[in-house]
């Protein structure tokens, strides 16, 4: 270690109450940016995959242009094989494969238009959380035909129970009119009107035969264990519809670009908290080296005086800095780590959450995002923003004056 | 070139002359008149046309009045038996495949009708539009001997209208060459267009029609005339759900 260095690590232990108090104020910033910015993190990844396995999935095979025009001739034939070779060659996840037409559904008291799925029900619960938000009944089993599945709202709008008729009318595939009455075996409830009021599944060996789809359907649905796995489940699914020029791969961005934006404005306002924290801390640390600059005017005379050159007292004053920021660093990082790190296996609940998760099919704890960009981004920026503060008392050093700062009090 | 003033101010002269004597109101009136008649009886074909596929089908329709219509459809075999029914601005469809008359809602009727280009509110055939819209004359035109009016339809404020405005082009023998329907926006949306014209059953009936979106040229639905009888006798029941369900 040479000699300024040495000097530097002294200078700090010469008020070593003074230091430790910065050093903690950076400490306690860094683990709590790590804590936060992880749980931000991980709270994403709840969120997307909260969201993607309610209907979505994670990735889907669609026909070209189904995605924006969702025309009912937009259709994959041969769909269920489709889905069950992407299964074998995925070998992870689940896959399922759906039909959507948009038809009248009508009960003997009232009307409305629906947009009715057809569903494999053996495949269908493993890439949605509908089939396990049932409240009356049952969900649809492998050898249902003319049975439905319907959302409490609706149900209630149409006024029917278990066991009632629903009348469909809509076109078919191939422009025909297209019929067909369905007996409501099981009632859906989320608590979220939107879904209440629009789920109608039907089996989709009944939905192809009802709207003369052939074997055909119109998304093949993948839902992944977690966003990782996106990336290799896209590209095998792009190797499987590549002699089928029709067919199109999209991931969850591309069907639900709201998500994506919901985030990066959520973030936006998260920066905005991190930026208040992280400027404190930098006036702690600007505050603890003018002070350590002012009382040692006098010595910092005699250094000159000596013969020591001005820059080299102010890189005294940076190093000094570099020293007691490095260390509220690790000691934050390290702190931070083992908190975020236990939490990620323990996972973390709010009060209420469980309970919310069960009512919503969703997991009921989260799991803050252990990532090197979650434990060192904080840490890093409140780490620059200590060294910047150092500027200014520095600079003033290279002002001095040895016979007047000698002279100071 | 005095020649050529004179003459358009001639022209012009005998324009305003006989829009004066003719309102738009009366116009409209003429034209829903002729085209329903106080009862009416037609067979027709359908041809939906997309841009990689075409279907046809034929039906029966009949009117009476302003406010009662009926279509059945007679082919393809498939197909054949499913009706439409529509009184006094509600309507009803009806499937043999189910067996059942299902209410068309409210919300529903600006829905396409059967995967076509027109919609339930076309199909119905409705008359809401000399009650529901203000008319004024912007134009007119003569085309092929005959006097055409351009009439600008704007709806009353509380109408429940999706339509910005209509703009028609009806000739003087009381057939609509054109029926353009515009949103809201100013922007046409879809237009009506008459192909053919022909004599049938006394009066000139527009016996080739064709709807087509104005952004997508390759879309359109044709309706072909192929019969039309005027102020017939039509049985008693002929518009009611019963017969909707079981046609007699």
């Amino acid at each position: 270690m040479n000699l300024t260095w040495r000097l530097a690590w002294r200078n700090l232990w010469r008020h070593s109450r003074r230091t430790w108090l910065t050093v903690g104020a950076m400490v306690f910033c860094n683990v709590l940016l790590i804590f936060l910015i992880s749980l931000q993190l991980g709270s994403y990844q709840m969120m997307i995959d909260n969201s993607l396995a309610a209907y979505t999935g994670h990735v889907q095979i669609q026909h070209r242009g189904y995605l924006e025009q969702q025309r009912m001739r937009q259709s994959i034939p041969e769909i269920s094989a489709l889905a069950d070779e992407l299964r074998t060659t995925l070998g992870q996840g689940d896959v399922a494969a759906r039909g959507m037409a948009f038809a009248l559904a009508s009960s003997r008291e009232r009307s409305f238009g629906v947009l009715l799925s057809g569903v494999q029900a053996s495949y269908e619960p493993g890439v949605s959380t509908f089939p396990g938000l049932i409240r009356q009944g049952r969900y649809l089993n492998p050898g249902d035909s003319e049975h439905i599945v319907v959302g409490a709202v609706l149900a209630q709008n149409l006024k029917v129970g278990l066991g009632d008729e629903i009348t469909f009318i809509g076109s078919g595939r191939d422009g025909s009119f297209a019929a067909g009455v369905a007996v409501v075996v099981g009632i859906l409830e989320s608590g979220m009107e939107e879904i209440d009021r629009s789920v109608a599944q039907v089996p989709l060996a009944w939905f192809q035969q009802m709207f003369s789809m052939g074997e055909g359907g119109h998304a093949v649905v993948v839902r992944l264990p977690g966003l990782e796995q996106v990336p290799a489940a896209l590209a095998t699914a792009w190797t499987l519809v590549e002699k089928s020029p029709d067919l199109v791969v999209h991931d969850w961005d591309a069907m639900q670009p709201g998500l994506r934006q919901a985030i990066a404005s959520d973030m936006a306002s998260g920066w905005f908290m991190y930026a208040v924290l992280i400027i404190l801390v930098a006036f702690s640390v600007l505050n603890t080296q003018l002070m350590s600059v002012l009382e040692r005017t006098r010595e910092f005379g005699v250094m000159l005086a000596l013969g020591m050159r001005p820059v080299q007292l102010a890189r005294l004053i940076g190093m000094e800095t570099l020293l007691m920021s490095g260390l509220g660093m690790a000691l934050g990082v390290a702190l931070g780590s083992v908190l975020t790190w236990y939490l990620s296996v323990a996972g973390f609940a709010y009060p209420g959450m469980e309970e919310l998760g069960a009512k919503f099919n969703m997991p009921g704890r989260m799991y803050p995002e252990v990532s090197l960009l979650s434990l060192l981004w904080g840490p890093a920026v409140v780490f620059l923003g200590g060294l910047l503060a150092a500027v200014y008392p520095a600079l003033r050093l290279l002002r001095l004056v040895p016979v007047a700062a000698m002279r100071a009090a | 070139m005095w020649k050529s003033v004179v003459a358009g101010a001639v022209l012009l002269c005998s324009a305003t002359a006989v829009s004066q004597e003719i309102t738009a109101d009366d116009v409209i009136r003429k034209a829903m008149d002729n085209y329903r008649g106080l009862t009416s009886h037609g067979q027709m074909s359908m041809t939906i046309h997309r841009q990689d596929w075409q279907r046809e089908m034929a039906m029966n329709t009949w009117t009476e009045g302003d406010k009662r219509t009926l279509v059945r459809v007679t082919a393809p075999a498939k197909d054949a038996g499913n009706g439409t029914l529509s009184v006094d601005g509600n309507m009803w469809t009806y499937s043999p495949k189910v067996n059942r008359v299902i209410k068309v809602p409210a919300s529903m009727m600006s829905q396409n009708w059967m995967g076509s280009d027109f919609s339930n509110k076309d199909v119905s055939k409705d008359t809401d539009i000399i009650d529901q819209y203000q008319h004024q004359l912007v134009g007119n035109y003569e085309q092929d001997g005959h006097h055409v009016f351009v009439i600008q339809s704007i709806p009353h404020e509380e109408a429940a209208v999706v339509w910005g405005k209509e703009v028609l082009h009806i000739r003087d023998d009381w057939v609509i060459l054109e029926h353009q329907f515009w949103d809201q926006d100013d922007t046409r949306v879809k237009t009506l267009r008459t192909l053919e014209i022909r004599e049938m059953d006394g009066r000139n009936v527009a016996t080739v029609i064709r709807m087509g979106k104005e952004d997508a040229t390759d879309e359109w639905t044709e309706v072909r005339t192929t019969l039309v009888d005027f102020d017939i006798e039509l049985p008693e029941n002929l518009f009611t759900l019963s017969n909707l369900r079981n046609p007699r």
